[in-house]
């Protein structure tokens, strides 16, 4: 046990380099500022009229909330996966530029060294995450002091698991432009077939839905892990959930012990 | 010169030294079993009188005796990397506070061997034991026990000199006082205290390994890995390090391996071991080497191209360094007479050079270290540059 203070230590050094590093890259803090306003101020304001239309005399969606209200939730989910999923270019950076091997000398044992970049690199997109929340009073949210905990809390888990997939995803990309793709190639696709844009709407059944959606993009849906984690924080943040939560908050426990392990296994290699 | 047996609580040692040094453990002093190098250093000299030429030491019993077995073991060490064989059956010790120098061109498994050591890379075969701890089985205080110079950068750019010390000092788990201290005594060795809050991307590339190697030395390890140290580094800086690492050899028994091509650099080592294409080809101090391996070289340019594949022809055992010089071995007393009587107004340059390191290499290898070394390491940092863009 008494290895244990200098391995806290270590931890929080390694913690440490990864928040200077996030706070002094400036593109990506652009980036973590620009993309919730896109998101929510153009597409969100631009197709909330749209929502809640009555197509034909005929309402095809009953949904107390405005779609800024609806969107709101999963373009901080985007945010989070964005910034942990590009978190991985510091571990490719690490790896080219030859600070990989500084740590892999010190007498830290990998365990720890993961679990400090990933606690910063968690610790980053939570932040990016928190950013949206202050957009919340324009998409018409309010939100009392238990719930911003409850969300920041959540986002913390779901940036933990994210952060450990993005390092599984580093082990497998050589370079830094060939992540640029792959990264993008996984978080679109991801995110768009995952209710996030769009709801199913609970009051359906499965036979109603497949009326208005393609069966194969239900599937999808179903299929997405990210489905039932943006489902989770609308549930804290707005109150509405299409799943029970629980899935939600198992599925991140489950990412978050799960991709750390996946990660553990390929890092350092 | 020291009693071989019988030694007491203290004893007086008297010897000579045609070129005394600064500090005494860079002497060739062999202490009796038990009393290991480290006992020697500055406290306990007196009356060093180097005009003199003679050095009094006073040894005493120190509690570094205890752990007086070699920093470094190796036994029977073969490791295979990318299908080539890195090392093959490489066996070495290296005592405690000595200075180690493996000499080698690029790719003779130099790097190979100290990422081995640094637990960087796992052996396929083989006993390896650091600082008294096998590296199998107890890696952490391998590593705690060890520095590490990288013949890259391997600095993080966008923190500052400071902060890059502090990160070290943080997974190194040294507590935060001892951190500070550390981090003003390192930087200022290296002449860093001005560049303490500049970013290291702005450093030049010299004033990068410094910070480096004062980096390697924060958490005071018992051994410091130092491969290819000093490239880029000006007369100066290069001998205040030095200075400063032997001090710290007297003083705590600091060991130093050091790779290197530069001859000049381990002509200061006590022992050297030339290493090629993954096996040891020779090993002891360098005036062994070069008393034992070291021949005599005649480096002529011959006037003609047809001159000179008569002095190929005559002389089969001659080495072509270059396109146009030609080292011939002069082993005989009166070989220079004899060669010059029957090529002497054949040739356009002549050089005649005694035993050295760079001849030991050239005899066993047959090929020169440095134009060579050279030559492959530009190609091979412009390659890792141009993979890295990829």
């Amino acid at each position: 046990m008494n290895s244990f203070l200098p391995i806290l230590r270590g931890i929080h050094g390694v913690w440490l380099r990864e928040i200077m590093r996030a706070t002094r890259d400036k593109g990506q803090l652009l980036g973590g500022v620009s993309r919730p306003l896109i998101w929510l101020l153009i597409l969100g304001v631009g197709l909330n009229p749209y929502f809640r239309g009555e197509v034909f005399g005929e309402v095809r969606l009953v949904l107390p909330y405005s779609y800024l209200q609806f969107l709101f939730p999963a373009v901080i989910v985007l945010n989070i996966m964005y910034t942990s999923i590009q978190f991985a270019v510091s571990v490719i950076w690490d790896r080219e530029f030859g600070f990989l091997r500084e740590i892999l000398v010190s007498p830290m044992p990998r365990w720890a060294v993961l679990l400090g970049k990933v606690l910063g690199g968690a610790t980053a997109a939570t932040g990016h995450g928190t950013l949206v929340l202050i957009l919340a009073r324009f998409a018409d949210v309010t939100l009392t002091a238990p719930q911003v905990a409850q969300a920041i809390a959540y986002m913390f888990a779901l940036s933990f698991a994210l952060t450990c997939f993005g390092v599984v995803l580093a082990g497998k990309v050589r370079s830094f432009e060939g992540f640029g793709v792959f990264s993008n190639t996984v978080i679109l696709p991801l995110y768009f077939a995952s209710s996030s844009v769009f709801p199913l709407d609970p009051s359906l059944t499965r036979t109603q839905l497949v009326a208005s959606y393609p069966e194969w993009l239900i599937m999808l849906i179903y299929a997405n892990p990210i489905t039932y984690a943006v489902d989770a924080l609308r549930g804290i943040l707005i109150n509405f959930n299409q799943f029970p939560p629980q899935i939600g908050f198992g599925l991140v426990g489950i990412g978050m012990i799960g991709f750390f392990l996946w990660a553990l296994r390929s890092f350092g290699r | 010169m020291i009693p071989a047996a019988g030694f007491p609580n203290r004893q007086r040692l008297h010897f000579t030294r045609a070129s005394p040094k600064p500090y005494i453990c860079g002497l060739s002093l062999r202490p009796p079993e038990g009393y290991g190098r480290g006992e020697v250093n500055q406290t306990n000299c007196q009356e060093a009188d180097f005009a003199g030429r003679s050095i009094s030491l006073l040894i005493q019993p120190h509690e570094t005796a205890e752990r007086a077995g070699p920093a470094v073991r190796v036994e029977h060490l073969s490791l295979k990397y990318g299908g080539q064989v890195a090392l093959d059956d490489v066996s070495l010790s290296i005592g405690r506070g000595s200075s180690f120098a493996l000499l080698g061109p690029n790719g003779a498994g130099k790097t190979s061997l100290i990422s081995v050591l640094a637990t960087l890379r796992e052996a396929d075969k083989g006993l390896v034991e650091v600082a008294g701890h096998d590296l199998r089985r107890a890696s952490r205080q391998v590593r705690l026990s060890i520095g590490m110079v990288f013949q890259d950068p391997s600095l993080d750019d966008r923190l500052s000199a400071e902060e890059n010390l502090d990160f070290h000092g943080r997974v190194y788990g040294m507590p935060g006082r001892a951190r500070a201290d550390a981090i003003d005594r390192m930087l200022d060795l290296v002449e860093l205290t001005g560049w303490r809050e500049t970013v290291v991307r702005s450093f030049s590339g010299g004033m990068k390994r410094r910070l480096e190697i004062a980096r390697a030395l924060m958490h005071e390890p018992q051994i410091l890995f130092l491969d290819e140290p000093t490239v880029g580094l000006d007369a100066q800086t290069r001998a205040r390090i030095w200075a400063y690492l032997n001090r710290q050899r007297c003083e705590r028994g600091l060991t130093l391996l050091t790779t290197t091509h530069y001859i000049e650099e381990v002509e200061d080592a006590d022992r050297i071991c030339i290493i090629d294409k993954g096996r040891i080809i020779a090993e002891g101090t360098p005036g062994q080497l070069k008393r034992e391996l070291g021949q005599s070289f005649l480096h002529v340019v011959a006037a003609t191209p047809a001159d000179h594949a008569a002095l190929l022809a005559a002389y089969p055992g001659a080495h072509a360094i270059g396109a146009e010089t030609l080292a011939i071995p002069a082993g005989e007393e009166d070989f220079v007479a004899g060669f010059l009587a029957r090529f002497g107004n054949r040739l356009r340059e002549m050089r005649f050079e005694g035993p050295t390191l760079e001849g030991v290499f050239l005899s066993l290898t047959g090929r020169v270290l440095r134009d060579r070394t050279d030559g492959e390491r530009e190609a091979q940092r412009n390659a890792g540059r141009r993979a890295g863009r990829r």
